[in-house]
C-alpha cells in the first residue's frame, strides 16, 4: 500500500475497518481506510450520503454506536499514539483535549439548559485544571477569536438565544479551547445559510491556522473543499477512491466518481443545460458489495476486470486513486 | 420581581379555577349529597317538623347564599363542627393533615427517586440485560395490587418477622416514627416503583439520543455527569410534571387506602369516615382544599418549568 508521507502527521489512519452488526448481518461501513493530517493542516473527507464519512470521524473519536459498531481492523494514531486500544477513561481525557469535534447541527448540539459559560468552562475545567474564573477568562477570549461580538455579556446566554452560525461558532470555540492537535468537523456549515456558511468556515480556518490545529472537514459540498482544505480524500461505498491535494484534485479527477462528482456541481455554463448532470445508477447495498469496484456498476469507463477484481491504489505523483482506468478528459460537461 | 409578579398573576388567575371547581363540588354535594333531615327526626314527621328541621339544618336557603357562606367558610378556614363528633373541622384538620404528610412523604420521595435513579440506569444501558431486569421487575410490580402488597408487607413485617406493626400510628419521637411509618413506606414504593420507572426510563431514553448528548461525549465528558446534566436535567419538565400533579391523587386516594388498612388516623381515614357517615362539613372542606391545593400545584408547576428550562419564559412573550 502506498500512502504520501510525512514528516510528523499529527493523525495517522492505516487501514482502519469499521463493521456494523445490523438485521442483514456484519455491515463493513469503513473499509481498508487510510490518510493522515500534519498540523495546521485541513484534510477534506467528502463523499456522498451513507458512504463512511461520519462513521469514520466517529471511530477516531471512539464514539461509534455500541455494542453495533466496532473497529475490527486498523490502528488510529494520535501523535503516535494508538487510540483503538485506549480504554474508555483514557480517551475520555483526550476528547475534547486533545481531539475535538464538531457536529452539523448547531441548533441542537449544545445542551438547552445550561448557559454557553456553563457548557464552555466545564469543557476548560474538566480538560485544565483552571479555576472557574480562569475559564470563564479563556471562554470569553474563544468566543471573541471566533468573532462573537460582545462576548463577555454572550457568554451568558443560553443556546436558544443565538442564531445558528452563532451557535456553530461557540462550538468551534468550544473545540478549540483546550488546543486540540485536531479537529474533526463534521459538515460543520451545511446546516447554515450560503453567507453565514462562508464567514464561520473562514472563522475557523484562521482559528486553526493560529493555533496549529490539525482538521478534518467532513462535507458533501466540494465547494467547501475548494476553499478550506489542502488535502482531500474522495470516499465512496466506505473506502477512498482518490486522495490528493485539492488543486490537482479540481484540475485533474481521476476517479470517474469524482470526475463525476465534479460534473454535477452546479455552475454558470456558457450553454445553458436542460438539466444538471448526474452520476447514473445506485449507490450498492453495503450489504450486498459486489466483489470488483463498487463503482463499477455506475462508471462511464468501466471494462470487465472493473467488475471482477478491486482495483488497488495507485499513487501518480502527490495523487492516490483505486482505478484501472482513470480519468483524463475534461471535467467539463 | 419577574417571579414575584408571575406568580401574583397565577394566584389572581386560579381564584376564577377555584370558583368553578368548588362550585361543581358544591353542586354536587347539595343535590346528591347526603340530607340529615330524616336522620334528625322522629318517625312519621309532619311537614311542618320536616320544613323546621330543613330551616335548622339551612337547607331551605336559596342556593346561592349557601355557596357563598361555602365560600366564606372556605376563604376563613372556618368549617363549623363535624356533624358525627361534633369537634371543630379546622381541629380535626390540623390534627390529622400532619399525620397524613408525615406517613406518606417518605414513600413519595424515595419511590420518585428511587424511581428516577433506576430510570437512569435502565436508559443508560437501554436494550442490556440490566435494562430488561429492571423493566421486568416494573412490571412485576405494577401488575400486583396494592391491596395485595399491604396486605402480604403486613402479614410479612408484623406477623412473619415482628419487627413493626401492623397498625396504629403512636408516633413520638423520631425511633417511633420510623417504627411506624416503615411498612406503608415499603407498601407505597413497592407499588409506585413500576410506574415511576417505566415512565421516567421513557422520557430518559427520549433524551439520551439527543445532539447534545453526544456532543457531551465528544467533549470527554462522564457518564455520571452526562446522565445528570444532559438527560436528566432536559427531562426535567415531564419529570416535574409527573410528580407534582401525583400528589394530589396521593393526598385524596392514597392516604385513604394505607390509612384505613393501618389504621392510621390521618386526613384520609377522616374523609373516608365523612363519605360513609354523611358529615358534610369535613367533606366541604377536603374537597375545597383539595381543589385549592390543586391549583397550588399549578403554579408551582409553571414556576418549576421556570426553574428547569431557560427556554420557558414567564412573562409571556417569546424572547
Amino acid at each position: 500500500m502506498t500512502r504520501i508521507n510525512q514528516p510528523h502527521p499529527v493523525l495517522r489512519v492505516d487501514n482502519l475497518c469499521v463493521e456494523f452488526a445490523t438485521t442483514a448481518g456484519q455491515i463493513r461501513a469503513v473499509d481498508q481506510l487510510s490518510f493522515s493530517v500534519e498540523a495546521g493542516q485541513t484534510l477534506g473527507i467528502v463523499g456522498e450520503s451513507g458512504c463512511g464519512k461520519s462513521v469514520t470521524s466517529l471511530a477516531i473519536m471512539g464514539l461509534l454506536p455500541k455494542p453495533a459498531g466496532r473497529i475490527v481492523d486498523g490502528s488510529v494514531l494520535l501523535d503516535g499514539q494508538e487510540l483503538t486500544r485506549l480504554p474508555e477513561g483514557r480517551l475520555r481525557q483526550l476528547r475534547g483535549a486533545e481531539l475535538s469535534m464538531i457536529f452539523q447541527e448547531p441548533m441542537t448540539a449544545l445542551n438547552p439548559v445550561y448557559s454557553i459559560a456553563r457548557q464552555m468552562t466545564a469543557v476548560l475545567k474538566r480538560h485544565q485544571q483552571l479555576s472557574a474564573r480562569q475559564a470563564r477568562h479563556r471562554a470569553i477570549e474563544m468566543l471573541a477569536r471566533v468573532g462573537i461580538p460582545r462576548p463577555d455579556q454572550r457568554i451568558d446566554d443560553y443556546p436558544h438565544q443565538l442564531s445558528g452560525g452563532m451557535r456553530q461558532r461557540v462550538m468551534i470555540a468550544m473545540a478549540l479551547s483546550c488546543q486540540p492537535k485536531l479537529l474533526i468537523a463534521d459538515e460543520p456549515t451545511t446546516a447554515l445559510d450560503v453567507t453565514t456558511q462562508a464567514q464561520v468556515l473562514r472563522q475557523m480556518v484562521d482559528l486553526q491556522q493560529e493555533l496549529g490545529t490539525a482538521v478534518i472537514l467532513i462535507t458533501h459540498d466540494l465547494g467547501v473543499i475548494a476553499e478550506t482544505c489542502d488535502q482531500a480524500v474522495v470516499m465512496y461505498c466506505g473506502s477512498k477512491v482518490e486522495q490528493a491535494p485539492v488543486a490537482d484534485l479540481f484540475l485533474q479527477p481521476r476517479h470517474p466518481y469524482t470526475a463525476g462528482l465534479m460534473q454535477s456541481i452546479p455552475r454558470i455554463r456558457e450553454h445553458k443545460l436542460d438539466r444538471l448532470p448526474v452520476i447514473e445508477g445506485q449507490v450498492p447495498n453495503l450489504a450486498a458489495l459486489p466483489p470488483g469496484c463498487r463503482f463499477a456498476g455506475r462508471c462511464p469507463n468501466r471494462e470487465d476486470r472493473c467488475v471482477q477484481q478491486q482495483p488497488p491504489l495507485t499513487e501518480r505523483g502527490a495523487q492516490q486513486f483505486a482505478c484501472f482506468n482513470p480519468w483524463n478528459g475534461p471535467v467539463e460537461s | 420581581m419577574e417571579l414575584l409578579s408571575y406568580v401574583i398573576r397565577k394566584l389572581i388567575g386560579g381564584i376564577p379555577l377555584i370558583l368553578g371547581v368548588t362550585l361543581i363540588s358544591f353542586v354536587l354535594m347539595v343535590y346528591f349529597g347526603p340530607d340529615k333531615t330524616f336522620e334528625l327526626l322522629s318517625k312519621n314527621p309532619t311537614e311542618a317538623e320536616i320544613a323546621q328541621v330543613r330551616a335548622q339544618l339551612g337547607y331551605d336557603r336559596p342556593f346561592l347564599v349557601r355557596y357563598a357562606e361555602y365560600l366564606k367558610e372556605m376563604a376563613t378556614l372556618d368549617f363549623g363542627f363535624s356533624d358525627s363528633t361534633g369537634e371543630r373541622v379546622s381541629s380535626i384538620l390540623s390534627r390529622t393533615i400532619p399525620v397524613s404528610l408525615a406517613l406518606l412523604a417518605p414513600g413519595f420521595v424515595l419511590g420518585n427517586l428511587l424511581g428516577i435513579v433506576l430510570g437512569l440506569v435502565a436508559a443508560w444501558y437501554r436494550g442490556g440485560w440490566v435494562d430488561k431486569l429492571i423493566m421486568g421487575g416494573a412490571v412485576v410490580g405494577m401488575s400486583i395490587s396494592f391491596l395485595v402488597v399491604i396486605v402480604a408487607f403486613q402479614a410479612l413485617f408484623g406477623v412473619v418477622l415482628g419487627w413493626f406493626p401492623v397498625r396504629g400510628w403512636n408516633v413520638h419521637d423520631l425511633p417511633s416514627y420510623a417504627y411506624y411509618v416503615t411498612v406503608p413506606t415499603l407498601a407505597s414504593v413497592f407499588v409506585a416503583l413500576g410506574y415511576n420507572t417505566r415512565f421516567f426510563r421513557a422520557v430518559l431514553v427520549e433524551e439520551i439520543n439527543r445532539d447534545h448528548v453526544r456532543t457531551a461525549r465528544a467533549f470527554g465528558a462522564r457518564p455520571a455527569e452526562i446522565l445528570f446534566r444532559n438527560v436528566l436535567m432536559n427531562a426535567m419538565i415531564p419529570i416535574v410534571t409527573r410528580i407534582l400533579f401525583s400528589i394530589p391523587l396521593i393526598v385524596v386516594s392514597g392516604s385513604l387506602l394505607i390509612e384505613s388498612y393501618f389504621g392510621i388516623p390521618g386526613i384520609g381515614k377522616v374523609t373516608f369516615d365523612a363519605i360513609t357517615s354523611g358529615d358534610q362539613p369535613i367533606l366541604k372542606a377536603v374537597v375545597g382544599l383539595t381543589a385549592v391545593l390543586f391549583v397550588l400545584i399549578l403554579i408551582v408547576t409553571d414556576i418549576l418549568y421556570r426553574v428547569v428550562d431557560p427556554r420557558v419564559s414567564l412573562t409571556g412573550d417569546a424572547r
